[in-house]
């Protein structure tokens, strides 16, 4: 619910920035979980490697250690089995010990060599030979070299027994202890013993094979940097870094730095301070082996101690290796500005890989949003550049198409616009056409109505004068005086009844009987009929008939009879010969079948061209008129329509058209 | 023997008395009436041989006339004198049992064949009384009754004759005229005509309308086909029919 209104806002971004937006949130969200997986990885696979490091090296560490053990145990075993030693023994010869004691000494730098009987007083000190009679047998490793045995151990030396050995002894022995904040703080403020490594050897009779007196000697561990140094060139080959030595070692007596490498504030040894309290508490009183990073004087160590115990197994000190941390801190940090780096770097590497992907896919969707204002604003030249075969392409290809048959109908729109005009004037030429036209067939009808009453009228006088004129020819026909009146009687009686059928036929009512006819055989027949007559003897007749009309229906007598009128009118036209051209096509709009009769005569004069289809219009001497009259009405019943265009002196032109579905 | 007696039927009296004139004779008892009921009263007092009937006129009508005379006596010859518009009524008096029709207007000579015609029907008819019956008319063609028949041709074409009964009043033919190829016929109007040794001119109504496509022209010089096998060789043209269907509407078919 909360998250609603930070999600519409985000709805309502731009493309361009929802893409980013989103892509940054996922990459976001995997750096960090890497990163943090990373660096603890990262940070204990380091950590690990010093620690293997460090634990090696108190390894090391302990050889050096022991080795210097070794050393003076080796000492004291070889001079205590040297002849003179025992010699001047036997006889008490002092002055012989002393010089050879204190040669020994100088020799292999020991602090103490001291020689004692069979019962462990103090025969001679190698530096303070004036110093004897002391009993040392209670000393642990007196007391097992006086059973025979040849050992070696670390030892807290009392102060008194220091000052047996020499004022420097004690004077090194003595330490300021100097407050730590992490140190487990002492009662008193100073420390006097000592540390020492110490071998201790039987003197052997050789005769008997009796113990006459134990040879012991050691070194004082305190301030004495020997051992801590070679740790530190043996381990570390003297490596710095940044100034400051890698690797420290430090021997503790207790808790208390009494030889050590690692440098304090004012880059001297830090001999005098004491161990940590966590240390304190694992090492000293636990007895266990501490590795861990640890605050050591002043800088960060990965460190590790391990307790020094005595012959007895008591846990008198600590021996310490350490490496200064730093190195490792910088590595990690290096490793981790790397990674962090690399992580930055391919983000904005992936922002700059995002800007061009959403660059194309906007940029389209831009060009599209432009076209479809320019659209909107009347610009359908407007083209949407398509640059790929993809969705957006695709739609861009049918956003162009929409607009050019956007501009198609808009162009034919506008055609319309400009041909409505036209087209008004047309549909008005041809109301008035067809209102002619009914104007023409109501007149037809109406004079078919009448002349159908007259005829029916005049037949029956005509009927009677007939009957009558031939009666009287019979009777008295052999007159001459009578015979040529009554033959002319009878004649015209003849041609009134002739007009009267002509008359009769116009104004025929009964429909046309109509089945499917081929055109084009109806004009030949006609033709062949008339081309008998006389008055087409001058006359050249010109055919072009389209062989591929369709056959229509009609009345084929009375479209017989209509191009047999028409092609008779056009022969009486041409009196001194001339050409009939008879032309059978489709119209333009493919809806009528036309029939064009071009005949190079007289013509027609303009006055006679309203009055020509009406009946008994005539313009010849003989003849009833009613030809064109009959024809327009046969024609008319067909739906079709008869036209006419003339040119006195040049000829006239009728053109039938049927329809090609008519009813 | 008793003269023939005509009953002459026209609503208009010039036309009576014109007719009446054109055909009296010695031969003729000749009487007219103006009107249909006229007519119908007249031939109830005496019997007439022949009633030429006008078709077109007030009250009782031509066919009413026809029926009703036709009804009581089916002996009687009728003639109907017909206006140019009413030809196909004409057509179907015919069908329904006129001798024969003439349009109007006519000559003496037309009328005058017609009715001697008519007469000698009636004298063939008497005789056959004793003597077997005549052959009847052919099946599956069609009738024009006492005139034509018209026979349906596989090729859509019809063929065109003369029936029997027309030709035995008629007697010895001495000319005869067909039409010419190419030329229109018209149903119940002239097609052809046949010339008797009397010289009376016989007309022959066609059974339908079309264009001839064809003639008989061995019956040009043969006239006795005509008699001899009127239904077969005696064929007078053949029409491409305009519009056979409805024409054969005013035809009988024999059965």
């Amino acid at each position: 619910m909360f998250l609603r209104k930070p999600f519409e806002k985000f709805l309502s971004l731009p493309l361009r920035a929802k893409f980013i937006l989103s892509f940054l949130i996922v990459i976001s969200f995997g750096g960090i979980i890497s990163l943090v997986f990373g660096t603890r990885l990262e940070h204990r696979t380091i950590f690990n490697l010093a620690q293997a490091k460090v634990r090696h090296d108190l390894a090391s560490a302990w050889m050096v250690y022991n080795e210097k053990l070794n050393d003076i145990r080796d000492i004291v075993r070889l001079n205590s089995a040297r002849e003179s030693i025992q010699r001047a023994i036997k006889i008490n010869d002092k002055e012989t010990l002393v010089k050879y004691l204190g040669r020994v000494a100088k020799d292999f730098d020991l602090d103490i060599l001291t020689l004692t009987d069979a019962q462990g007083r103090v025969i001679i000190r190698a530096r303070q030979p004036d110093i004897s009679g002391d009993d040392q047998s209670q000393d642990p490793l007196v007391s097992r070299a006086l059973k025979g045995d040849t050992v070696t151990g670390t030892q807290i030396i009392p102060r008194e027994e220091l000052i047996k050995e020499g004022e420097d002894l004690a004077e090194r022995a003595y330490l300021r202890i100097i407050p730590t904040p992490k140190a487990e703080p002492r009662a008193e403020d100073h420390e006097e013993k000592g540390m020492m490594l110490k071998a201790a050897a039987p003197l052997a009779d050789d005769e008997e094979g009796k113990i006459i007196g134990v040879l012991y000697g050691g070194i004082l561990l305190n301030q004495n940097y020997e051992i801590v140094d070679r740790v530190r060139e043996i381990v570390y080959k003297g490596e710095k870094y940044k100034g400051a030595e890698i690797g420290t070692a430090t021997i503790f007596q207790n808790d208390l730095r009494i030889s050590t490498n690692v440098k304090n504030v004012n880059g001297e040894r830090a001999i005098g301070t004491l161990v940590s309290k966590e240390v304190h508490q694992a090492v000293l009183e636990e007895g266990k082996q501490w590795i861990a990073p640890a605050f050591v004087v002043n800088d960060w160590y990965i460190t590790a101690y391990e307790p020094i115990k005595s012959i007895d197994d008591e846990i008198i000190g600590i021996l310490y290796v350490g490496m200064l941390e730093k190195p490792y801190i910088d590595l990690r940090n290096n490793v981790m500005l790397n990674f962090t780096g690399m992580a930055v770097l391919c983000v904005i590497l992936l922002l700059v890989i995002l800007f061009f992907i959403t660059s194309s896919i906007i940029h389209p969707l831009q060009n599209m949003v432009l076209a479809t204002n320019k659209i909107a604003q009347g610009d359908l030249n407007h083209k949407v550049e398509i640059n790929f075969r993809d969705e957006i392409g695709q739609l861009s290809q049918s956003f162009n198409q929409m607009t050019e048959n956007l501009k198609m109908a808009n162009e034919n729109l506008i055609q319309w616009g400009k041909t409505l005009e036209k087209r008004v004037e047309e549909r008005t030429k041809e109301l008035r056409d067809t209102q002619d036209q009914l104007i023409q067939s109501e007149k037809m009808a109406s004079l078919g109505k009448m002349a159908a009453g007259v005829a029916h009228e005049i037949n029956n006088p005509l009927t009677s004068i007939l009957i009558n004129t031939h009666l009287m020819l019979e009777k008295i026909g052999k007159n001459p005086a009578f015979q040529e009146s009554l033959a002319l009687i009878a004649d015209e009686t003849q041609r009134c009844t002739n007009i009267v059928k002509g008359l009769l036929e116009y104004s025929r009512q009964n429909p046309p009987q109509k089945a499917y006819s081929n055109v084009n055989q109806i004009i030949n027949r006609t033709l062949a009929l008339l081309e008998n007559q006389a008055s087409f003897q001058n006359i050249r007749i010109v055919k072009n008939l389209d062989g591929h009309l369709p056959q229509i229906k009609l009345d084929k007598d009375k479209v017989k009879q209509v191009f047999w009128n028409l092609m008779i009118n056009a022969s009486e036209a041409m009196p001194n010969g001339g050409s009939l051209t008879i032309i059978s096509q489709l119209s333009t709009d493919e809806k009528f079948i036309e029939i064009v009769f071009i005949d190079t005569g007289v013509g027609i004069p303009k006055e006679a061209m309203n009055k020509l289809f009406d009946p008994f219009y005539t313009t010849k001497t003989s003849g009833t008129g009613l030809g064109l009259a009959v024809s327009y009405g046969i024609i008319n019943q067909h739906q079709g329509k008869i036209e006419v265009k003339s040119e006195v002196g040049q000829g006239s032109v009728f053109v039938v058209s049927l329809p090609i579905n008519a009813q | 023997m008793n003269k023939r007696k005509i009953l002459v039927v026209d609503d208009e009296i010039t036309v009576c008395k014109s007719i009446c004139r054109a055909i009296s004779s010695e031969e003729y008892e000749v009487d007219t009436a103006l009107s249909g009921e006229e007519a119908l009263k007249k031939d109830e007092q005496g019997k007439f041989d022949l009633v030429i009937t006008d078709l077109m006129m007030p009250g009782i009508s031509g066919l009413d006339l026809l029926s009703s005379l036709k009804e009581k006596r089916p002996e009687v010859m009728v003639i109907m004198v017909t206006g140019y518009p009413t030809i196909k009524t004409a057509v179907q008096s015919v069908r329904s049992g006129a001798f024969d029709y003439i349009p109007k207007p006519f000559t003496p000579a037309e009328l005058r064949s017609l009715v001697s015609r008519a007469f000698k029907k009636i004298e063939v008819e008497e005789k056959a009384e004793k003597e077997p019956t005549p052959p009847k008319m052919p099946s599956g063609l069609y009738y024009m009754i006492g005139h034509t028949w018209l026979r349906k041709e596989p090729s859509g074409l019809a063929s065109i004759g003369i029936v029997s009964d027309f030709l035995k009043p008629v007697g010895i033919i001495t000319a005869l005229k067909l039409p010419e190829k190419n030329e229109s016929v018209t149903q119940g109007e002239e097609c052809a005509k046949i010339t008797d040794a009397e010289n009376f001119n016989h007309r022959i109504w066609s059974p339908a309308t079309g264009m001839v496509v064809e003639v008989n022209e061995r019956l040009k010089e043969d006239f006795s086909l005509l008699r001899k096998d009127p239904y077969g060789q005696g064929w007078l043209f053949r029409i491409e029919p305009t519009n056979l269907e409805e024409d054969l509407k005013g035809l009988v078919v024999s059965k």
